[in-house]
């Protein structure tokens, strides 16, 4: 166990990252406070809004920051996990075939061993709880960098007055109502000339 | 000279073979695409939005009433039911005299995203339902149900058990729990919701990276180290190609769907404890008391028997039938063993219940 003076020693990297964001905040928050009134003067028409939304551009690049070190605190831990997994079986191989193979036949058979050894220590390792864990919050992470990629986009294009992702959205929720409500009226419709027809 | 360096002469001859071949390759293999898979033929019976309900020409006289729609999977294309003339599970039900339909579910966009479980099993399921027993003149239908397939289909089967004369679940997936598949763990550890809000649909990069984590080196590195080998066993060479085409070929599944999938299936398990809602009616697997025949394939490592086989239990049916085979997920449906096994089997249950 390591002693309470080796543990305060170690730099926080949430605490520094917090240090950061709240810095970058500050002097973002006062940078715009400061321009924006001059910017609101001069911007004039789409370039207007473009200038009001600059603090969220900022915003989701330092959040984006964030997300990227859980990103590559993930992406190593894959890495490192995939690579112990290959390490392991090496290993397990040698003990098995400590000899380099020489002719057709035992070249066949050590690599069907080899083969055999990695299959199951990989299979084992995507089976098992802490690799789904962890790929879990990799992909999470991933996509929250993804969320911030596309808020930083949207700015761009509400700038340009261009439809975003979110309008988009309202489109295609719409169009899979009204699909679903011409169906029903199609199948009603469709009851309604069986039944007349029955009678 | 005792350093020496001893080189086995068949060994140099095998490596000097595999080069070769490596160099031939191109002249001799055709590209992806340029693949006849000599399909049976087939109208375009109904189509609605992106679905389209295939209806199979027939080169035997027809000689059961009740018709057959399958109901493809949503990952990857249908036609591996129908990937060579000879290991054709279309082409096999057709010569046994049964009517064959089939659901294709086409390729989704982002203007499909918002398309769920409701969509698919009380729309377009309903909607080919109640179009074939128009066409055939039968107020029911066999309904059979391949991997998430085998899923829609029994959930169909639950809510609309009027409407179905016999259910057939092909490696259903089913207890999600019991999944003791990469896939069943990749599926729990997932954040569905962030996935959905941030891309939408399941994009189909995101299940090659899954088929890459199963059987990472027989699949990955051995097959191929095979084919470059064998490249000159014609047979070979357009089996081989035939299935890493459809393996190379999946679509993307509705973002709204796949929530679903993932949260009711595998992560909350609701539906073999009877406790999913589709279209707020509640999935109850003993209202299936239609006949029900179970197919799981014991070296399946997409979804393992575990996770198929509860359903046998779950059912509400008397009549009901688990047959288990030594094969895999693929091999279950499209191989010499499934023609000669697995449909033989089928027919014949089937055709009892087909009158």
């Amino acid at each position: 166990m390591e002693s309470k003076a080796e543990a305060t020693k170690k730099p926080d990297l949430k605490e520094t990252a917090d240090y950061f964001k709240h810095l970058s905040l500050f002097w973002t928050d006062m940078a715009y406070l400061i321009s924006s009134k001059p910017s609101a003067l001069t911007s004039a028409g789409p370039m207007r809004k473009f200038t009001m939304q600059t603090k969220k551009l900022a915003n989701e690049m330092i959040e984006s920051n964030e997300d990227l070190i859980e990103f590559n605190n993930r992406l190593t831990e894959y890495y490192k996990q995939l690579s112990d997994t290959w390490n392991e079986a090496q290993k397990r191989f040698n003990t098995k075939v400590p000899e380099i193979p020489n002719d057709v036949e035992q070249i066949e058979s050590s690599k069907r061993v080899w083969i055999d050894i990695f299959e199951n220590a990989f299979t084992q390792l995507f089976d098992s709880e802490k690799f789904g864990e962890n790929f879990g919050k990799l992909i999470s992470s991933e996509l929250e960098l993804s969320k911030h990629w596309n808020n930083m986009f949207a700015v761009l294009l509400e700038a340009a007055n261009v439809p975003t992702k979110n309008d988009l959205n309202e489109v295609y929720q719409e169009l899979h109502l009204l699909r679903k409500r011409v169906s029903k009226l199609e199948k009603s419709e469709k009851k309604a000339v069986v039944e007349h027809n029955g009678k | 000279m005792e350093n020496e360096l001893k080189i086995d002469p068949i060994l140099l001859e095998e490596f000097l073979k595999f080069n070769k071949n490596l160099i031939e390759a191109p002249k001799m293999v055709p590209a992806m695409d340029e693949i006849n898979l000599e399909m049976t033929p087939f109208d375009v019976a109904y189509s609605e939005d992106k679905m389209r309900l295939l209806h199979f020409n027939s080169p035997v006289q027809k000689q059961h009433k009740i018709p057959i729609i399958i109901v493809y999977a949503l990952i990857n294309r249908y036609y591996i039911l129908d990937i060579h003339p000879q290991k054709s599970w279309i082409k096999n039900l057709l010569n046994q005299g049964f009517d064959v339909y089939l659901i294709d579910w086409g390729t989704p966009t982002n203007i499909d995203k918002f398309l769920g479980f409701d969509d698919y099993v009380n729309g377009y399921i309903d909607n080919c339902v109640d179009f074939v027993c128009d066409e055939a003149d039968v107020e029911k239908v066999t309904l059979q149900g391949y991997c998430t397939g085998g899923t829609l289909a029994t959930v169909y089967s639950a809510l609309h058990p009027n409407k179905v004369k016999n259910l057939i679940a092909t490696a259903p997936v089913i207890d999600g729990r019991k999944d003791t598949t990469v896939v069943g763990n990749l599926a729990k550890h997932m954040d569905v919701d962030k996935m959905v809000e941030t891309i939408g649909n399941m994009p189909p990069e995101f299940m090659y990276y899954v088929f890459s984590v199963l059987k990472p080196f027989e699949q990955g590195l051995e097959k191929y180290i095979h084919f470059f080998r064998n490249i000159h066993d014609k047979n070979y060479v357009d089996n081989f190609l035939r299935v890493e085409k459809w393996l190379n070929d999946t679509p993307s599944i509705p973002g709204e769907l796949f929530r679903q999938w993932i949260k009711d299936v595998y992560q909350e398990n609701l539906l073999i404890q009877d406790k999913m809602y589709v279209g707020r009616k509640l999935v109850s697997l003993k209202n299936i008391t239609m006949p029900i025949f179970i197919q799981v394939a014991v070296g399946d490592h997409l979804v393992s028997p575990e996770c198929s086989m509860p359903l046998y239990y779950a059912v509400g049916a008397e009549d009901k039938t688990l047959r288990i085979y030594p094969t895999g997920h693929v091999g279950m449906i499209a191989s010499s063993f499934s023609q000669k096994k697995v449909l033989s089997e089928l027919g014949q249950w089937l055709s009892e219940r087909s009158k």
